[in-house]
């Protein structure tokens, strides 16, 4: 079983609790600060300091989309959702916010804790796979510049096979993706006219 | 004429944890007596008690019961994490408060619970940094299988990572286990600087017999050169262990010392070979706290109690605390005690130490020094 390590230092961390005055809130800035955060609360709107902040939690049961310094699902730190009435509204439009987590309520004398702990681990999955699907999509969108890339090596006398194993190998020399060895050979063929000046003599 | 007020008293008298049980039971009846005795104190607490029997699955009922069929709003009791959070769902349906007597493994803080013992930064991360300078920083976990054992290892994981040592072996005992030969051979083959032992009851006193009798095999395994160092092993249990117990180490926010008069032991009778400990210095001191709360005239609420924790200090067996209103836990001292025979030998005392059940507050640095680089070659 993979252990997240360490102890989970939260002292220190800033949390935003966008809820009006409430128990429920009274009860989970008292929750916040017991395990060692600054807890901040705030209604209808959450500042522009909330951008600074660890964490956001947010009622869902009065919530709506301009209460946000950020449009529905781009939040950029872990955000946790305050669900009190179980409408199906009112979950497909926290489902809109991507909350990291969920704390039903009433909030009683825990809960906090766990949700901070998950909504981390989930912003940090969500994080990293948003990056890789970037990453992955810069990729694809390459695949016309390797058929170019093969095209201009293949244009030297040697076939299609030949010639992608030929870029393959300049991409591992360079030690680049295939996608980035692609882009250099077709940035030099349109620049010198061909990928390798001393066969044109 | 004293107001009288019922006390829910929930101590098992039996089972596998019955000597630290025992300990938190007389506290708590000493320190009735003493208020009941008190001329000056308004108070007269009338005990409503129930004995779950070691048994985890009836500390619920047993505080359902006593918050339903009596008067009383508070209960002093509970020793092991298990049966504590139990009881928790009975308090907040009744408004009831806990007044818990025994070190645990940290990350709570209800509000319908006063932690009077130890919480990690006040027993296990204070015995680490301790123990790992003198005796080296690789370490064997032991303990009874369920939260206090599994969590308070967890800890010592990420601190003796943090202190550059590895964790060489790990092992859970049933409750009430006693055979610990596999675990021995275990420790045998690993050789580590010191073991953490968070078995309890007989499990613990079978591990320390046998670990003498290895010690008396193989001269790496002595106390002088790898202790069992504990962080709930106090004088309640130590004629329970006899001389096998001798060197080892174990952490506290109190270890009766005989030399000393201390107030609140004044005319208690001698308990066969068991002295004073912790746990009965902390079930004394909930509810002499809770009786000066009550003799202000409330009934000591929830909101009441938080109030009172901001605005006063007490005077208890540790010297005098306070209880953070945010987490309900005590400040206490927090003293590193050596076995020699039925007492401690304190070998480290620091005061006041404030409670962090969360570890917000820790910083490796502080605890182990900052970590020295490796050389690479």
């Amino acid at each position: 079983m993979k252990r997240a390590t360490r102890i989970p230092i939260l002292g220190g961390a800033k949390a935003f609790v966008l809820h009006r005055p409430h128990a429920n809130l009274t009860a989970i800035i008292r929750q916040l600060s017991a395990i060692g955060l600054s807890a901040i609360d705030c209604w209808p709107e959450l500042p522009p300091e909330a951008l600074g902040a660890d964490f956001v939690f947010f009622d869902v049961d009065l919530g709506f989309d301009e209460q946000f310094p950020w449009a529905p699902g781009e939040a950029p730190i872990p955000i946790i959702a305050l669900i009190g009435s179980e409408a199906p509204g009112r979950i497909e439009w926290a489902l809109s916010h991507n909350a990291d987590a969920q704390l039903l309520k009433p909030v009683g004398n825990s809960g906090v804790y766990s949700a901070l702990l998950i909504a981390r681990q989930s912003f940090a999955a969500r994080r990293r796979l948003a990056d890789e699907i970037a990453m992955l999509q810069a990729r694809v969108a390459e695949r016309q510049t390797i058929v170019r890339a093969v095209a201009a090596l293949s244009s030297q006398g040697i076939d299609d096979e030949r010639a992608y194993a030929q870029l393959r190998s300049l991409a591992m020399g360079w030690q680049v993706h295939l996608e980035e060895a692609a882009r250099r050979v077709v940035a030099m063929t349109e620049k010198e006219g061909g990928i390798d000046q001393s066969h044109r003599a | 004429m004293k107001r009288r007020v019922e006390i829910g008293i929930l101590y098992s008298r039996s089972g596998n944890y019955r000597l630290v049980s025992e300990a938190c039971h007389r506290g708590t009846m000493q320190a009735v007596a003493a208020v009941n005795a008190d001329p000056f104190s308004p108070i007269e607490f009338i005990p409503v008690e129930r004995d779950p029997e070691g048994n985890a699955d009836r500390y619920a009922t047993l505080a359902e019961d006593i918050l339903r069929n009596s008067g009383a709003r508070h209960i002093i009791g509970g020793v092991t994490s298990w049966s504590r959070k139990e009881i928790i769902p009975a308090l907040e349906k009744a408004g009831g408060t806990l007044w818990y007597a025994c070190p645990y493994e940290g990350f709570e803080a209800n509000e319908h619970v006063v932690y009077m013992h130890a919480c990690p930064n006040q027993h296990l991360v204070p015995l680490l940094g301790h123990v790992i300078p003198l005796y080296g920083p690789n370490g064997f976990l032991t303990g009874s299988n369920y939260i206090w054992g599994w969590e308070t290892n967890r800890v010592a994981r990420d601190l003796i990572a943090d202190a550059s040592g590895s964790v060489l072996g790990e092992r859970y005992l049933p409750l009430g286990e006693t055979d610990v030969a596999r675990l021995i051979h275990e420790i045998r083959a690993i050789r580590p600087n010191f073991i953490l032992n968070n078995l309890i009851g007989p499990s613990s006193y079978a591990f320390f017999q046998a670990y003498a009798e290895l010690s008396r095999q193989d001269d790496h395994f002595t106390p002088e050169h790898c202790p069992i160092i504990s962080c709930n092993l106090t004088e309640c249990e130590l004629p329970a262990i006899g001389s096998a117990g001798n060197g080892h180490l174990s952490a506290g926010p109190y270890f009766h010392d005989a030399s000393a008069k201390e107030v609140w032991l004044v005319g208690q009778p001698e308990n066969g070979g068991s002295r004073p400990s912790s746990f009965q210095a902390s079930a004394y001191a909930s509810v002499k706290i809770l009786a000066c709360i009550l003799a202000a005239g409330g009934d000591a609420s929830p909101s009441e109690l938080s109030a009172a924790f901001a605005s006063s200090s007490f005077n208890t067996p540790f010297g005098t605390i306070n209880i953070d209103p945010q987490t309900q836990h005590a400040t206490l001292p927090v003293q590193i005690g050596r076995i020699v025979d039925n007492g401690f030998e304190k070998v480290s005392i620091t005061r006041a130490v404030d409670p962090d059940p969360y570890l917000s507050r820790y910083d490796r640095s502080k605890v182990f020094g900052r970590r020295r680089l490796k050389v690479v070659s």
